[in-house]
């Protein structure tokens, strides 16, 4: 039986995590349970998250073959039928329990592990309201929730009464840091005075932001360049161009009001982060800056896993708890049968378009925005480990397979870790915009060993109405310098003890 | 007898050392016209990669690893043959850069540590005291018993291509030389000694890579003299490529290849191998301004996109070359090595290029000339067809 503490930074201190008061009512329950401990995994989190996707009790199946392969297992992925006499352990290589360290004394967690088991060893039919089949965490709905809160970010701010970036760790975008403008910005003078005096710098000078949310970080930007190129007097301001993308059209239009007295040298592109250079081809090799902020972890990410030297996918199942579905329903005066495809409207149209086609179901929009924030806020995630064939099987990213993962998976034991598919796509994307000379910056949560992985819980969790996951540094680091740039992680100077880090990426050789 | 090939380029004006030569062919001109080839490098597969981050990270042995080259060698050579190419390579895939595969084997050379995050990466490499003279250390560098290998593999002309002096001296800190001109000279007579042996394993069309040098156009008459140290005495059809850089498959450098002029005419060299797809045709002019009357090799397949040409537009580049450089004297190539290409990309794009190329070869043979007169040699290619499977043309 394998045991993994991972929060050892809580296990002492002034108040240290208390693991035998949860491993004791653990082994009580595994005491009768039906299972074969050889097998069982233990893994003890630390889910900082208040809101998050899973209970302090889950039960994670290490399946020995894909889904369907031989017939083992039925699309579901349970144990299902197999699970009378036994049978079902033969189609799993392991099972894994998952205690959130934070929650485990407040709960009977004996009863909840004991429960936990029985629901996953017994069960033709899934346990609570079940939304999508088992995908990869990319694919799951919890980024169509994530998409809808930035299209119809206005309604969920109304809902709320406060704005996203005060959901920020901060309280304001890192981006609008001005000390951390400020010196982005003289740098940048440095270089362009270097490629000016060898008559080398070009006419045109690209600035690009990706991900611009109401405007802020530009403003903040361009207000402290023109008032720099004044006072260093080489006039760059007049050669200036700040792109601005954006995937919402209506968050560029709020953003470009906010740099309006800019006039001519913005302008906004809506483009797909993770596929910026659909967009943004005509630049490449021109970027003097590309500037991200708290973009990347808000991007869709699958994780993967290796336990026992053998690579492993983690899908997910998004549902609703009985009791949580059946509350919904009820408060929204919906019969319980409609809730589910009521919840797929309301992703597909939007919180506006959902009261109007619904007109009986919701008064008004902010009835379907209440919905929405209800199941947001009672949507679960259950997960199983299905194996890799190999991690060249596995496609990271259009132009990615796996392999490239496997010197931080061998990264001693068992390892589970982010694939940040969509940050990976975004930073692959991105550096061909570069110029020689120029430099990728990008404020975000980013892990900076593999070994953090063994440490810590990473995502996913839910800031207020989107997604959020640490992005995984050091495959951004491999990736990088497998393209022939120098990636680093540094802290983020501007805000000393942020979780947030700064990532720089400039060309090398 | 054939236009092509270095018997026909010797010029007046330069140096070159003709005479052994003009009595046997060799390299292009056994392809007959507008032979196609490639620039050195082949597509790396992902798991050859792996297993050469494997060696460096001492995970597998140099017997194994010398005996997976081998096996991906000969896949190499097959992918060419079956595309069609004229001459080809062994795609450098015993190479874990275009520097370090050299520098690691000249004495003298320090690189204090060995083991690489990456196969890929390049070495710190210092120079503390200047370098042995090869003929006093007694040790090659290993192109030769590289060479050999290929030739036994297949029966079509081969080039053999290594990283110029120049190119070698940017990645080395050198503080054994006051001048380091002088390095570079030094580098260069290590090369012309390792030449001379490729020459007597069967060597007979070699070319001097220079990545670096457009970035130093400045430094252009240094590399070339170096040039000539490295092919001094060595009787081989050279060749000389040089490009915008495709570490990573990016340029390193932007600008035009008119620095190279008048420099490189004193280059003892018969082919000058350039990129123009990614380019574009804005320099052929330099051949025409600047009488280079010599070999061209015409890079008319952009190796830093993965969108393969259609043969039509690879014809049409080299129809737009053919109005600056006659068609006896232009070999097909594309831009630079294909190592960072997925391989079925680069065995798709290698196939456009044979059969854009052999569009042009036809309508030279039936006289529908679209560039400069051609004047054609029918022996040149018969002596193609003797030796070259790929072009089943008619020789005329």
């Amino acid at each position: 039986m394998h045991i993994d503490v991972r929060p050892v930074a809580r296990l002492r201190g002034p108040n240290p995590v208390n693991v035998p008061a949860a491993l004791e009512p653990l082994f009580v329950a595994l005491s009768d349970a039906p299972v074969d401990p050889a097998r069982l995994r233990v893994v003890c989190d630390w889910i900082q998250y208040r809101n998050n996707f899973c209970g302090p009790v889950e039960c994670r199946p290490v399946l020995a073959e894909r889904p369907g392969e031989h017939g083992r297992l039925g699309e579901q992925g349970r144990l299902g039928e197999h699970s009378q006499g036994g049978p079902a352990w033969a189609a799993l290589d392991s099972l894994e329990i998952g205690i959130d360290l934070r929650r485990s004394g407040d709960v009977e967690l004996a009863a909840l592990v004991k429960e936990a088991l029985a629901a996953t060893a017994d069960a033709a039919i899934p346990t609570g309201m079940v939304l999508e089949p088992w995908v990869p965490a990319s694919e799951s709905c919890i980024w169509r929730f994530n998409t809808l809160y930035w299209q119809a970010l206005s309604r969920w701010e109304q809902a709320t009464g406060r704005e996203y970036e005060q959901a920020l760790p901060g309280g304001e975008s890192d981006a609008r840091n001005t000390e951390a403008v400020h010196e982005m910005i003289l740098e940048l003078f440095r270089v362009w005075d270097e490629l000016d005096a060898r008559h080398a710098l070009p006419q045109e000078l690209y600035i690009v932001e990706l991900g611009v949310g109401n405007g802020g970080q530009a403003r903040t930007w361009l207000d402290a360049f023109a008032a720099l190129d004044r006072g260093h007097g080489r006039d760059y301001y007049r050669r200036l161009h700040y792109l601005m993308g954006d995937y919402s059209a209506h968050v560029l239009d709020r953003a470009r009001q906010t740099v309006a007295h800019h006039g001519d040298h913005v302008n906004g592109l809506v483009l797909d982060a993770t596929r910026p250079l659909l967009t943004l081809g005509f630049l490449r090799g021109k970027a003097f800056c590309v500037y991200i902020s708290n973009v990347y972890d808000n991007l869709p990410t699958d994780e993967v896993a290796s336990i026992g030297g053998r690579p492993y996918l983690v899908e997910v199942q998004a549902y609703l708890r009985e009791d949580e579905a059946a509350a919904i329903a009820g408060r929204h005066r919906v019969p319980a049968g409609t809730l589910a495809p009521l919840i797929e409207r309301l992703l597909r149209l939007g919180p506006d378009l959902l009261a109007e086609a619904a007109p009986d179901a919701f008064a008004d929009v902010g009835h379907a925005v209440a919905l929405w924030r209800d199941v947001w806020a009672a949507l679960c995630l259950r997960e199983r480990y299905v194996p890799l064939e190999g991690l060249d099987a596995y496609r990271l990213s259009p132009s990615l397979t796996g392999e490239i993962l496997r010197p931080l998976l061998g990264h001693g034991g068992d390892i589970r870790m982010h694939a940040s598919n969509g940050a990976l796509a975004s930073f692959e994307g991105t550096l061909p915009l570069l110029h020689p000379f120029g430099r990728l910056l990008c404020h975000d949560l980013f892990l900076t060993e593999p070994a953090q992985y063994h440490c810590g819980f990473f995502g996913p969790g839910k800031y207020d109405g989107s997604v959020v996951n640490w992005v995984n540094g050091p495959l951004l680091q491999l990736i990088g310098n497998r393209r022939g740039y120098e990636v680093q992680i540094a802290p983020f100077t501007a805000r000393p003890g942020s979780n947030i880090k700064t990532l720089t990426a400039q060309v090398r050789d | 007898m054939a236009v092509t090939g270095r018997a026909s380029t010797a010029r007046a004006s330069t140096a070159r050392a003709s005479t052994a030569r003009a009595s046997r062919s060799s390299g292009a001109s056994l392809a007959g016209l507008l032979p196609t080839t490639v620039v050195g490098s082949y597509p790396v597969p992902e798991w050859l990669e792996r297993l050469k981050t494997d060696y460096y990270q001492r995970r597998i042995s140099a017997q194994h690893l010398n005996e997976i080259h081998e096996v991906a060698i000969k896949a190499a050579l097959k992918d060419q043959e079956l595309t069609g190419l004229d001459i080809v390579s062994d795609g450098e895939l015993r190479r874990d850069n275009d520097i370090d595969y050299l520098l690691t084997r000249i004495p003298g050379i320090d690189i204090p540590h060995r083991a690489k995050t990456d196969y890929y990466d390049y070495y710190d490499a210092a120079l503390s005291r200047p370098l042995p003279e090869p003929k006093d250390a007694g040790l090659g560098l290993g192109l030769a018993a590289d060479f050999a290998f290929t030739r036994e593999q297949t029966q079509r002309p081969i080039k053999f291509s290594f990283t110029g002096p120049f190119s070698l001296s940017r990645r080395v800190r050198n503080t054994a030389y006051a001048d380091p001109a002088d390095l570079v000279r030094g580098l260069a007579r290590w090369l012309n000694a390792e030449a001379h042996a490729l020459v007597a394993a069967g060597a007979d069309l070699l070319q001097i890579d220079e990545p670096f040098l457009a970035g130093y156009p400045e430094a252009v008459q240094l590399a070339i003299e170096a040039v000539n140290i490295v092919t001094e005495g060595v009787d081989a059809t050279w060749a000389l490529h040089v490009c915008y850089g495709n570490r990573y498959a990016r340029p390193l450098w932007e600008g035009h290849y008119d620095f190279l002029f008048p420099a490189v005419l004193a280059a003892r060299i018969d082919q000058l191998v350039l990129e123009f797809a990614r380019k574009g045709p804005g320099d052929l002019q330099l051949f025409g301004q600047h009488a280079w009357d010599r070999q061209v090799g015409l890079g008319v397949i952009d190796v830093k996109s993965a969108d393969v040409e259609s043969a039509d537009l690879v014809a049409s580049r080299i129809r737009r070359a053919l109005e600056f450089v006659p068609a006896e004297r232009l070999v097909v190539n594309p831009d630079c090595g294909l190592r960072h290409l997925p391989a079925d990309v680069a065995r798709a794009k290698l196939r456009a290029m044979v059969a854009g190329a052999a569009q042009v070869r036809k309508e030279q043979r039936s006289g529908q000339h679209p560039g400069r007169s051609a004047n054609t040699d029918g022996s040149a290619a018969a002596a193609g067809q003797a030796r070259s499977p790929g072009n089943t043309e008619p020789a005329d």
